[in-house]
């Protein structure tokens, strides 16, 4: 048994830290890339690539140089902890995911992705989807030796500056059926695209197809598999974000109850605050412990990756309620301001449980696998 | 990282299971497995079977008939005590006053008492908390006056777990009533058949007897019987508790509860239908389950810390903390499972040999008794709150 980082994961973690700790080195910087066009920094984007931080998140038989549990893992909690905006999860991770697991892997493209030359964001979700692997209304037909798309797919993560766009569609079945979907890639160029902000800080975009054309990758029983292994990798990466989150959130709320005086004293000396602080600590070492075992297990069979990581990301949904909470209230009136970092972090932290399953979603998922 | 058991653990686990299969007598496990009381010769039959093994002394020194095991086989050996359904180690003597006189003994104390302790001679109890000193346990007010060639004891303790089966007690004593609590506190052995001495039982809310008060009165002890030197015994009774707090998670015995919820509630029904089927019970289940599936990982981590050699600090506070409420929330769990079935008390359903019909199915019976017990376990061994104020004053910095 041996919890530590291999040398060459400590080497990895630290060059990431280094990084994100120069170029996202406080809250002003990260409001700047999100006032850029594209919701975030290309050129921090193509740094990335060149420190080798996108490859990180790929395996080396498509090119990359990472892709464990544990890669993500560590580059996801240093995201977390510069709450970092850049399109990691979506082409990084989710799209990676697919274009690699499909039966002819589409080795250029992710090679592309390394490389920051091109962006591709998963759009599975749906105005009327909770969150299901299988749920899916948009329609997809073939038609004069071509295939064809029908509907609209929402909260699309950089969904407005990706080049490409990976779509699940239903070519047979009722909505709900397990089977007849198909994974489709689209050029983002033929698509009717309205850009929007999430409440934390993301550009995200709903995305209308009116017979556009589009590439099968897969369908059936693989379709679905590659949507679960895409979501499931989603839910470590976000778990391991919400990790470095909450770190954060305790560093600073710590911090300020040994600054804050009231009453003539540093408000960190009254026991009831103390004592708060207590179970935080204790709940973040929890999830942490939850996202140690699921990284640790992602590479195993799909029903044992998908429990642990179902426990991890029901474990983050409740304790990040806990922490985001927690970290406002003992802060005071200075966390309800848009200019001080620990409000940012608070909300990113109660958003995480609204993508890739909330905890009520998890825990279910979590019943049926056990 | 790598959260397999090596094969050299594997393979210890195997010869831990196949010994317990070999020694344990079914009639003892049932008993424990049904919740049924235990006699005093129950718990010796046990720690005997470990004494003769070499298995009994697994926090001491090799030197001292220690087993040498670091800390992941102690965790093995837990657990498998527990899947066994063996009795508990009585850890005063053991676990508790070992440690104490290996560090701090005189040559003369290690050369007596140690041998007993492995031989299960000497029944210790714990005198520690009194009346009016439980989490300030520096509080405490039992005297013990010099009188050349011994000591006069007069006071109180109390709590005192199993006492009525004990031989010798060690105390924490006042020898200086004139300065700051901590620094007036000696740690002395006593026999509890010396003139003076008096246990009185304490039923607790389960109807058990369990704990019990422990009176001196004019009590003579020997001056041999002091640990260490007069007026230090906080020092002594602190390195102590840092024992006690060695796998206070309980994560075998809540995964072992948690088994045990899961059959109940198939077996039990809403609607007709097994309960674990309704959503909303089956959702704190898992929600349970998912607490100590990360529990049990951050007790590892620990445990695998300490085997390299890195002393726990607050973490083992955090965890008596979480393994008391996760074990708590199980016997919880239990007893709603059981709906009306939980009201019964029938307390003689739990003597050997008790063969009447049960009211309502067998298991039913001990759980919401164990419910109530199980309070317990938060307010012992330094009660959740005083472990915040551990964590809050060691590693805030506030």
């Amino acid at each position: 048994m041996d919890f530590s980082l291999s040398e060459e994961r400590k080497m990895l973690q630290e060059t990431v830290a280094r990084f994100f700790e120069n170029s996202y080195n406080d809250i002003k910087k990260r409001s700047e890339y999100l006032d850029m066009n594209d919701g975030f920094s290309r050129e921090f984007w193509k740094e990335s690539s060149n420190l080798g931080v996108i490859s990180g998140l790929i395996s080396p038989s498509f090119g990359g140089l990472g892709g464990s549990g544990e890669d993500i893992s560590i580059i996801f909690e240093l995201i977390g902890k510069s709450l970092c905006i850049e399109p990691f999860l979506s082409s990084g991770l989710l799209s990676s995911t697919i274009l690699s697991s499909i039966k002819n892997p589409k080795t250029d493209l992710i090679n592309e992705i390394i490389d920051g030359r091109l962006l591709v964001s998963f759009a599975h979700m749906e105005m009327n989807n909770r969150y299901e692997d299988h749920f899916v209304e948009s329609k997809a037909f073939f038609e004069n030796e071509n295939w064809k798309l029908n509907g609209s797919k929402s909260f699309v993560i950089n969904g407005d500056s990706a080049d490409k766009v990976i779509i699940s569609a239903r070519i047979e079945g009722k909505i709900n059926d397990k089977n007849g979907i198909g994974l489709f890639l689209v050029d983002n160029d033929k698509i009717n695209n309205r850009s929007y902000n999430t409440i934390d800080g993301y550009r995200s975009a709903e995305l209308n197809f009116d017979n556009v054309n589009a590439e099968l990758l897969c369908k059936d029983e693989l379709a679905l598999e590659c949507i679960i292994k895409a979501n499931s990798a989603g839910a470590l990466a976000l778990s391991a974000e919400a990790v470095g989150i909450m770190q954060v959130c305790f560093d600073l709320t710590l911090d300020y109850l040994k600054t804050r005086k009231q009453f003539g004293k540093s408000i960190g000396s009254f026991q009831s605050i103390q004592h708060r602080m207590v179970d935080m600590m204790l709940e973040i070492e929890q999830v942490r412990s939850a996202v140690m075992l699921a990284s640790s297990t992602f590479e195993t069979n799909s029903s044992t990756r998908d429990k642990n990581i179902s426990a991890a990301k029901n474990l983050v949904g409740r304790v990040g309620k806990l922490i985001a909470e927690e970290s406002i209230q003992l802060h005071g009136g200075i966390a309800m301001t848009w200019e001080y970092s620990v409000a940012h972090y608070a909300k990113r932290l109660i958003m995480i449980d609204h993508l890739m399953g909330d905890a009520d979603y998890h825990r279910d998922r979590f019943k049926l696998l056990s | 990282m790598n959260f397999e058991y090596s094969e050299k653990e594997e393979k210890f686990r195997t010869e831990v299971r196949d010994w317990l299969k070999e020694t344990l007598p079914k009639y003892l496990s049932e008993k424990v497995k049904k919740y049924q009381r235990l006699t005093k010769e129950d718990y010796e039959l046990f720690m005997n079977n470990l004494s003769k093994k070499g298995w009994i002394a697994w926090h001491w020194p090799e030197e001292y008939g220690g087993t040498g095991w670091n800390a992941i086989e102690k965790h093995i050996f837990e657990e498998e005590i527990v899947k066994a359904s063996a009795p508990r180690i009585v850890p005063f003597g053991v676990n508790m006053l070992g440690p104490v006189l290996i560090e701090f003994g005189s040559e003369e104390q290690k050369n007596y008492y140690l041998p007993r302790i492995l031989n299960n001679e000497d029944w210790w109890a714990q005198g520690y908390s009194e009346p009016g000193a439980g989490s300030d346990l520096a509080s405490l007010k039992t005297t013990a006056i010099d009188k050349g060639d011994h000591y006069i004891v007069n006071g109180q303790k109390t709590w005192t777990t199993l006492g009525h089966h004990a031989d010798k007690i060690f105390c924490l004593v006042k020898t200086d009533l004139n300065v700051k609590p901590q620094l007036g506190i000696s740690f002395l052995l006593i026999d509890m058949d010396s003139p003076g001495v008096e246990v009185k039982p304490i039923i607790t809310l389960d109807g058990e007897h369990e704990v019990n008060e422990v009176w001196f009165t004019d009590v003579k002890v020997p001056k041999k019987n002091l640990v260490g030197k007069e007026n230090e015994g906080w020092t002594y009774a602190k390195y102590l508790l840092t024992f006690e707090r060695t796998g206070i998670a309980g994560v075998p015995n809540s995964k072992s509860a948690l088994n045990h919820l899961k059959m109940v509630s198939k077996k039990s029904t809403k609607n007709g239908k097994p309960l674990i089927e309704d959503p909303m019970f089956s959702s704190e289940v898992a929600e349970l389950e998912i607490d100590l599936l990360a529990m049990e990982i951050f007790n590892l981590r620990t445990v695998s810390a300490a085997a390299e050699g890195k002393a726990p600090g607050m973490e083992s506070s955090l965890l008596k903390i979480k393994g008391t409420l996760v074990r708590q929330k199980t016997t919880e769990l239990l007893r709603k499972a059981l709906g009306p079935q939980a009201l019964p008390y029938l307390p003689e359903q739990f003597d050997e040999g008790w063969n009447e019909m049960p009211i309502g199915p067998e298991y039913a019976g001990p759980i919401a008794k164990q419910y109530f017990n199980m309070r317990k376990i938060s307010i012992y061994g330094g009660s959740n709150e005083i472990q915040k104020n551990i964590v809050a004053k060691a590693s805030f910095g506030l």
